[in-house]
């Protein structure tokens, strides 16, 4: 086993996975829900690059934003329908409603992309690097580069913008926000969209690694729901961070133990951390983000 | 006769089927300083919130509200802010994770108009010292008297022509009270128009120039501070007993 390289590998899953919890992030940080229909929303952006890269013949670099539009378009969607039960924080409602919108989604990619399995190749993911024993692909490169890019990104937005400012205005008391004059319902409305774009945008650069199915979406959510706890609830350093470390986990554990047990292992270590920290690696870090 | 800048009538609150709130009409002149004062529980706190379209829980609101001769009733609590009627709501007045500076920003840029004044940050510190000193610290690190001015420090940066403030005084050393309530008296004096929502009616008397006192929610005595603040009902509403 050469242990550079597995290191080389958790970096890059743990970057993946990063990138496809950072709309969460937000989410969860400002309007302080959930969206269980994460992982098809994942599973849509992968297939609407595919469909645009495959079918319709767009450069990659276009499918991409391309995806992303529709991710913004369908968080909007959402957000329309649940409004009202995000004003009044009513959890269970967003819950079932958000199950249900992925089980729609998934029911409605199955029908339009059949269950057919499909792969995404990217100039990037047939680019590879080798250096001696270790090897990465132009692909891998880039989703490290992004996830990295969009972390400072989003960091610098909410830290040093006026937008940014609003934005957390609405995710420390949207009540107190409303009285600042803040239009509490555009920023709702601004952060599905921007989740539905992030995801696709994860969805964009992760995809030509795996296999894409209608039926994937599942592991995702799990996996960004281990990253926003782990990070802290809200806290765009923390989310960046535990993707890492959770990549880097899975990719050392599945290397030295076995890759059947990770995802337990990983639920362990998040049980241990939630008891010691309960709020996550940035607990107790006032206004971290 | 000029028109009053805020005139409400018919407005009805109720909470879960409970009414809070019988208001037949109300008025504030341009420049006014209107107290209303009452009891716990009289519905002091539900009219302002009413007016402002505002609150936390999610209570059934009816009835007639205008702000400058313009109906605002129905308009979302930002909006309504925007138009020159701005709430200092009591208890949670600060964003705790931003610090002084930061909370004394404002999600849109208002515009002066007549009767509006929009202050400047600078022109808050001026107004409140003690905020310029902590104007690096969280919300979360102010005591409860910096808290109240920075909730009054940030609405006046809005441009209101109205200036809703519910209890300011509450938690606050009998000298700081003094200091916010003196505040008012120069912001009213400058031709702010306020609402005042005061416990301490002998120290609201000194700086309002009507009162409302309400009991159960409607409105039982109203008039010039220094006609009615004599009046029995005002003592009895407070103490319990007959003056």
């Amino acid at each position: 086993m050469n242990l550079t390289q597995q290191v080389i590998n958790g970096l890059v899953l743990g970057h993946a996975y990063a990138l496809v919890a950072i709309g969460w992030t937000l989410l969860l940080g400002v309007a302080r829900l959930v969206n269980f229909g994460h992982g098809q929303m994942y599973m849509l952006g992968a297939f609407v690059t595919w469909w645009a890269v495959a079918k319709a013949g767009v450069p990659y670099l276009l499918a991409v934003p391309f995806a992303m539009l529709v991710g913004a378009a369908f968080g909007l969607v959402m957000q329309r329908v649940m409004l009202k039960a995000t004003f009044e924080q009513n959890l269970v409602s967003i819950m079932i409603m958000t199950l249900g919108f992925g089980y729609v989604l998934h029911g409605g990619a199955a029908l339009i992309f059949g269950s057919t399995g499909q792969i995404l190749e990217t100039s990037l993911s047939r680019h590879e690097f080798n250096f001696g024993d270790l090897w990465f692909t132009g692909q891998d490169l880039a989703i490290v580069v992004a996830a990295i890019v969009v972390f400072i990104c989003l960091k610098w937005v909410l830290d040093g913008t006026r937008i940014g400012r609003l934005v957390r205005m609405v995710a420390e008391d949207p009540k107190l926000a409303q009285l600042a004059g803040v239009n509490v319902r555009r920023v709702y409305y601004g952060v599905f969209a921007f989740e539905g774009a992030a995801v696709a945008f994860a969805a964009g650069m992760v995809a030509p690694r795996t296999p894409i199915l209608t039926s994937m979406g599942f592991e995702e959510v799990i996996m960004t729901f281990v990253v926003v706890v782990f990070g802290g609830i809200g806290s765009v350093k923390g989310s960046y961070f535990a993707g890492v470390a959770l990549g880097l986990f899975t990719a050392l554990f599945g290397a030295l133990v076995s890759p059947a047990y990770t995802t337990a292992a990983a639920f362990l270590v998040l049980i241990a951390l939630l008891v010691l920290r309960p709020g996550g690696l940035s607990a107790g870090v006032a206004g971290a983000h | 006769m000029t028109q009053p800048l805020l005139q409400a009538s018919g407005v009805q609150v109720a909470y879960e089927g409970n009414r809070a709130l019988e208001l037949a009409a109300l008025q504030v002149g341009r420049g006014e300083v209107v107290g209303v004062v009452g009891a716990n529980g009289a519905g002091k706190s539900t009219l302002v919130n009413a007016l402002a379209g505002w609150s936390r829980g999610t209570p059934r609101v009816s009835g007639e509200v205008t702000l400058d001769g313009r109906r605002i009733d129905g308009w979302a609590p930002h909006q309504r802010i925007r138009a020159g009627l701005a709430l200092v709501p009591e208890g949670r007045l600060v964003f705790g994770r931003m610090s002084v500076d930061e909370n004394l920003c404002t999600a849109f840029a208002p515009a002066e108009g007549p009767g509006r004044h929009v202050y400047s940050r600078d022109e808050i510190y001026e107004l409140f010292p003690r905020l310029q000193e902590r104007r690096r610290h969280w919300g979360l690190q102010l005591s409860g008297g910096e808290r109240q001015m920075l909730g009054i420090g940030r609405a006046l940066m809005m441009g209101p022509q109205l200036l809703l403030l519910d209890e300011p005084s509450i938690g606050l050393a009998p000298k700081l009270v003094s200091q916010v309530l003196a505040t008012l008296r120069t912001l009213a004096g400058k031709g702010l128009s306020i609402l005042l929502v005061e416990q301490n009616v002998r120290a609201a008397i000194e700086v309002v120039d009507r009162l409302v006192l309400l009991e159960r929610g409607r409105v039982v005595l109203e008039g010039p501070a220094a006609q009615v603040g004599n009046d029995p009902r005002i003592a009895e509403a407070y103490l319990g007993t007959q003056a």
